[in-house]
């Protein structure tokens, strides 16, 4: 069987460059991406992630650098070629779709667009809109809309998906619906190129994620191996039982304890020898240990690191290209 | 299916691309009733107004034509421009700002095709608010409609239309969001139908207000329809000069269209 690193390449960009004027958004962005992979870019707001996607769909120039997609070259014009626009799917991060229309007649009219779409009836059920087909698409909830949004990307059977920010703005019932309709689109064997700012989802989708800041991709790998994170020292936490003192607390081989607030926390390197250590001594004294875990860092600790903390506030020096194209 | 549009040559799978995009056009129009209400009911409703202010007057200085067969064509032609200008610029400005056009353009269909649906369906709208315009004036206000007179309506129409169509998508250009395209649009219109023979006649108007009212395609609109349904005329009643007018908007208005298309949607917009 052919690993990842073995199947063909969908996308491939190479010291890609995008600059606004004075403004440099995108500062040399190298991404590889294989044909059935999930390729995820987390980043805050601002960091570039929409300027790079929409180079790679076309509808933006590059400064410099390059850039092929399915082996078709993009950001030297603003039109990409039809041939592209025939193999993928492109859902824009915010975007109209004609509203007086009903979503099975929006289905039908964008697929026929495409040389081979699919049955109308097959997409519909794919993002679970059956039930709306026949709603106009001016009467949708935000949630329905974007799952339209997807069915519109679907319809001409693309080998490629761009997903641009696909679930901002969705309460948590939505989100789940939206993962699902993306994971059977995986199971279909699709490319994808996903934009989020969420670490969940980037956890729960990618398989492979780049983190972008300021214009640059910092760190890449599996969302389990982003930053080390399968080697950090993993957290072992537990409430201090009542006459037990830190002292008390067996030493562990590689870790060290601390108290906070009350908790024992016990970081190591070796969390199964740790957690035997530990637990045996509880067992054998007969004191119960108070929300006992055990946690290695989550992606959302590593991002944080590795952007800085300033998920929340964008450097002031990056407006923010992923707000300001959907103004 | 798939094998016919594979066989089929790509200029006719485009073309008949283009028939499927102008029916999910119609479908689009008729159902928006606010559009339809603008574009549509407004010219019939002034015809009524304006036709039932004083239908028995007759215009001296246009050598004693009756009010109604001066006031219908002048209706038709403001009818032609709201359904192609006023409709296109303003509902184009809607779905440029709502990303519509940036979606439609990431698709397989060309933009040639997108663009010429519309139009066509903009042609269909006029085709309709013209007959509709004409039978009524034919049946409620003795409307003359000579047979030789029909190519001179018809060639006058499709160049009303061309022009019009045309600079619609061409002034978005100059069009910064939906907000202000009723503002900018009107601004255009609706001063010039008062100088341009639509409700009024204005040949005693002073010399410099008509020369502008030439310059513009408003006034050839009108006085060509008015020339060719004029009971006193005979024969085909082709008014050269507006129709010639109408030629000269119709090539601005292909050029400001075809360079409004060629501008990227949105570049160099971080």
């Amino acid at each position: 069987m052919a690993g990842p690193g073995e199947r063909p390449i969908a996308i491939e960009a190479r010291g890609l460059r995008k600059a606004y004027g004075q403004l440099q958004a995108v500062r040399g962005v190298d991404i590889t991406v294989r044909r059935g992979e999930v390729f995820c870019l987390l980043g805050p707001n601002g960091a570039g992630k929409t300027s790079v996607v929409e180079i790679l769909e076309g509808y933006r120039t590059a400064s410099a650098g390059e850039a092929r997609v399915l082996g078709i070259p993009v950001g030297g014009s603003t039109t990409a070629s039809r041939e592209l626009r025939e193999r993928v799917g492109i859902v824009l991060q915010s975007c109209g779709v004609q509203p007086d229309l009903t979503v099975s007649e929006l289905v039908e009219m964008y697929g026929r667009y495409h040389r081979h779409p699919r049955p109308v009836d097959e997409v519909l059920s794919l993002v679970e809109l059956e039930a709306k087909r026949d709603e106009r698409a001016g009467a949708l909830s935000g949630g329905q809309r974007r799952r339209l949004d997807l069915a519109l990307a679907l319809v001409g059977d693309p080998e490629l998906i761009f997903l641009d920010e696909p679930t901002t703005g969705f309460d948590p019932a939505a989100r789940r619906q939206a993962w699902s309709a993306i994971r059977s689109l995986c199971e279909l064997g699709k490319t994808i190129l996903l934009t989020t700012h969420f670490m969940d989802e980037a956890q729960h989708l990618g398989d492979r994620v780049a983190v972008m800041r300021a214009g640059e991709i910092i760190a890449e790998g599996t969302p389990d191996e982003l930053g080390g994170r399968d080697r950090r020292p993993a957290e072992i936490r537990f409430t201090l039982p009542d006459g037990v003192t830190l002292d008390d607390v067996p030493a562990v081989p590689g870790g060290q304890r601390t108290l906070d607030a009350g908790h024992v926390l016990v970081h190591t390197s070796e969390p199964v020898r740790a957690a035997h250590i530990i637990t045996g001594w509880a067992l054998e004294r007969g004191i119960g240990l108070g929300s006992f875990q055990i946690a290695q860092p989550t992606l959302e600790d590593i991002y944080l690191e590795l952007t800085g903390g300033d998920h929340a506030e964008r450097p002031a020096q990056f407006p923010s290209a992923d707000e300001e194209t959907s103004a | 299916m798939s094998v016919d549009t594979e066989t089929r040559s790509g200029l006719a799978r485009d073309l008949g691309l283009v028939g499927w995009q102008i029916r999910y056009e119609q479908r689009s129009y008729w159902r928006n009733r606010g559009r339809g209400l603008f574009t549509f009911v407004f010219p019939l409703m002034f015809l009524v107004i304006f036709a039932s202010l004083d239908s028995s007057a007759h215009i001296k200085s246009l050598g004693g034509i009756s009010y109604d067969d001066f006031l219908v064509p002048g209706i038709l032609a403001y009818a032609v421009i709201t359904t192609t200008f006023v409709n296109l610029a303003i509902s184009t400005a809607i779905l440029r700002d709502e990303g519509v056009l940036k979606r439609m353009q990431g698709t397989p269909l060309p933009r040639w095709a997108y663009v010429a649906a519309r139009i066509g369906s903009c042609a269909l709208v006029m085709t309709a608010i013209t007959l509709v315009v004409v039978l009524a004036g034919v049946i409620f206000w003795g409307l003359s409609l000579r047979l030789e007179a029909i190519p001179a309506i018809a060639v006058t129409l499709l160049l009303g239309t061309a022009a019009f169509t045309t600079l619609g998508i061409g002034i978005l250009r100059f069009v910064k969001n939906a907000d202000t395209a009723p503002v900018i649009v009107n601004l255009f219109v609706l001063p010039l139908t008062f100088i341009s023979n639509i409700w009024f006649p204005t040949n005693t108007l002073p010399h410099a207000l008509r020369s502008i009212a030439s310059f513009f395609p408003i006034k050839p609109l009108a006085s060509s329809l008015q020339y060719a349904f004029d009971p006193r005329h005979h024969g085909a009643a082709f008014d050269g000069a507006a129709l010639r007018t109408l030629l000269i908007w119709a090539a601005v208005g292909t050029y400001l269209m075809v360079r409004f298309l060629r501008r990227p949607l949105g570049d160099d917009v971080p």
